[in-house]
């Protein structure tokens, strides 16, 4: 019954964002008309796989780091995507896949040193290590990005600032292909990942006792989340709270265990970015809003809910 | 004082017959007075009125009061578009620092810079020994405009947005460079330009600044008032704003002809968004009608309006359609 009402919100969120626009498209014009065709269509089928992917890596992330603060931008990818994406607009890079690549490049850079700063330790990848060592590089990237930014002219200033607000009006039948090309891969490690993470969740050395191979799962969550948020900031830009919220709202309906919850974040997340893209392209127009905006906008006060309920509880 | 005396053989206000009449008693009395006239006439003019100790005091863009003891000597100029007009003036001479971005005249790359204007370093433009320092007007340089206040150097912030901003700016710095006539008649000629729009030539455009999220000029913006005087339409003229992301959906209903772009100068290729798919939805992308404008003509108000103006409608007309 639940699997039904997510799927049915699914689909009512792809219809309103194929039917809504700032234009007027008869219904009955929808089947065959350009705008639909060329941008409506591939923007929602995107935005449904971005906010399904930063959904799942939420997910397989907080269960990862045992901390219900974690979601893909925590472990300084965000940061590192923004500085690759706003060196990409300082260094005038010019061919239009420039600036995702860049963005992609940067984001899997700040994972690569995020990951060797975790195992400064020893072998094993420590949770609270990684937060640590995300939130530094995350902050680091941010300054560098600041710095660059403040040094290049103003107007591309202001248009690197936009673009790391996060947004789909890059999206066409490419970039899907291109989010389905690489996407696929690292949402499939971490749904198989669903009965490790349950046992996770009891502790390592419990999960050790159980038959979990703790460390080689640790760190195929960690690269297959990496890769997933990467994939996404490099068509999106950076578009906070789902993966935070999503996650948290969907343990609230489906529980703790995995095998559920992972699909279900997905679902959840695809329909909550479709409809707040919807808003963003809607709500304002002609202008448009960064979709980063709206999901905050949403995703705060639906948050500070859950939080009364868990207080209560 | 001294600016006053200097306008004043110059000053295109007719004396009024009645003080005429004084001024016929005796050549101190007459000095004073015609004086006393064209301090007077300044004061009805932009806001200036007389200083107690002589010199002059103007109000700027944002409601400062700012007193010079005399005409500008050492001026740092923190906007391509000032360091521009300080040029049309003809005292360009006296422009001790300007921006990075001041590349107009070429005489003024001569100038050394003092950085990117937008929020000034202070001590950098200090060191300069300016007795005047010129801001653009916005929130960043407010701070940087009173730290000067603090340091003794007049500092005076200016819209600079529109055509009317650019033609009250030259009024003004006219004035404080002793050279009012020169200001009054380039503020004059500005509103001129501003006043003519080109005959009608059919072409409905859209400047597109950015692509990822589509950025436009709107309404609010002297790139829109260009394109009036070029005898075009803007197809966001609407807006209000001077720039705002839209829709590529919107893009494509307004159905522009022709579509701007800023680029370097001589750069005639295609924006990299031209071969975009997602682009493609749009009737202008798809017929490859752009016209590319060269930033240091067309990226700020100048008083090179009118050419600017002329050159749009030249690149317009040449578009195939």
């Amino acid at each position: 019954m639940k699997w039904l009402g997510l799927a049915a919100a699914a689909m009512a969120a792809l219809a309103l964002a194929v039917a809504l626009g700032p234009t007027h498209v008869p219904l009955g014009a929808l089947p065959t008309s350009d705008i639909v065709r060329t941008l409506r269509l591939p923007r929602a089928v995107l935005a449904f796989g971005v906010g399904g992917s930063l959904a799942l890596a939420g997910a397989g992330l907080q269960a990862l780091v045992r901390n219900p603060l974690a979601d893909p931008y925590l472990l300084g990818l965000s940061g590192g995507a923004g500085l690759g994406a706003v060196l990409g607009i300082a260094l005038h890079l010019a061919s239009p896949w420039a600036l995702p690549l860049a963005a992609f490049g940067g984001g899997l850079a700040a994972m690569a040193l995020v990951y060797r700063l975790a195992l400064l330790g020893g072998g094993a990848l420590d949770p609270r290590v990684l937060i640590l060592a995300g939130v530094a590089v995350g902050a680091f990237a941010a300054a560098v990005t600041t710095a660059v930014v403040s040094l290049s002219e103003p107007a591309e200033l202001r248009n690197a600032l936009l673009w790391l607000w996060g947004g789909l009006s890059g999206a066409s039948w490419d970039t899907v292909l291109v989010f389905c090309a690489y996407a696929p891969l690292p949402a499939a490690v971490l749904l198989a990942a669903a009965r490790p993470l349950d046992l996770l969740a009891l502790g390592e050395e419990p999960a050790r006792h159980l038959g979990v191979e703790v460390e080689p799962w640790k760190r195929r969550v960690y690269f297959a989340a990496s890769l997933l948020t990467a994939a996404a900031v490099a068509v999106s830009g950076v578009i906070g709270f789902v993966g935070l919220v999503v996650p948290h709202a969907m343990r609230a309906l489906w529980g703790h265990r995995h095998r559920p919850l992972l699909p279900a974040a997905f679902l959840a997340g695809g329909t909550l970015l479709v409809l707040a893209d919807t808003v963003a392209r809607v709500a304002v127009a002609p202008r448009e809003l960064p979709v980063g905006i709206v999901t905050a906008l949403v995703g705060v006060p639906v948050f500070a809910l859950l939080l009364r309920r868990w207080t209560a509880g | 004082m001294a600016l006053a005396r200097r306008a004043r053989p110059r000053s295109p206000i007719s004396v009024p017959s009645g003080v005429g009449v004084l001024v016929m008693r005796g050549s101190a009395q007459r000095t004073h007075l015609a004086v006393l006239v064209a301090t007077l006439a300044l004061a009805c003019r932009a806001g200036s009125r007389p200083a107690p100790g002589g010199g002059l005091r103007v109000v700027d863009d944002a409601g400062r009061t700012v007193a010079l003891a005399g005409p500008a000597r050492r001026i740092v100029s923190l906007s391509p578009a000032i360091t521009e007009l300080v040029f049309a003036l003809g005292a360009g001479e006296r422009l001790v620092g300007r921006t990075t971005w001041c590349d107009y005249p070429p005489a003024a790359r001569a100038v050394p810079s003092v950085g990117d204007g937008l929020n000034p370093s202070v001590e950098a433009v200090a060191a300069r020994r300016p007795d005047l320092v010129v801001l653009y007007r916005s929130t960043l340089d407010a701070a940087a405009a009173r730290a000067f206040e603090r340091l003794g150097i007049p500092a005076i912030v200016l819209r600079q947005d529109r055509l009317a901003d650019l033609a009250r700016a030259a009024a003004l710095l006219g004035r404080l460079t002793g050279r009012a006539r020169a200001g009054d008649s380039l503020a004059a000629a500005l509103a001129a330009v501003g006043a003519r729009p080109g005959p009608p030539l059919g072409v409905r455009l859209a400047f597109v600044t950015w692509d990822n999220p589509p950025v436009v000029i709107g309404g609010g913006s002297y790139l829109d008032e260009l394109a009036a005087l070029a005898g075009a339409t803007n197809v966001f003229h609407d807006l209000p704003a001077a720039s705002a992301a839209v829709g590529l959906e919107t893009l494509a209903a307004r159905d522009p002809d022709v579509i701007a772009v800023l680029g370097d100068s001589g750069a005639a290729e295609l924006p990299p968004f031209a071969r975009r798919p997602e682009w493609q939805a749009i009737r202008a992308v798809r017929a490859r009608r752009f016209v590319v404008l060269p930033g240091s003509l067309f990226g700020r108000p100048s008083p090179r309006a009118a050419l600017a103006a002329a050159e749009l409608r030249r690149l317009l007309a040449a578009v195939p359609r």
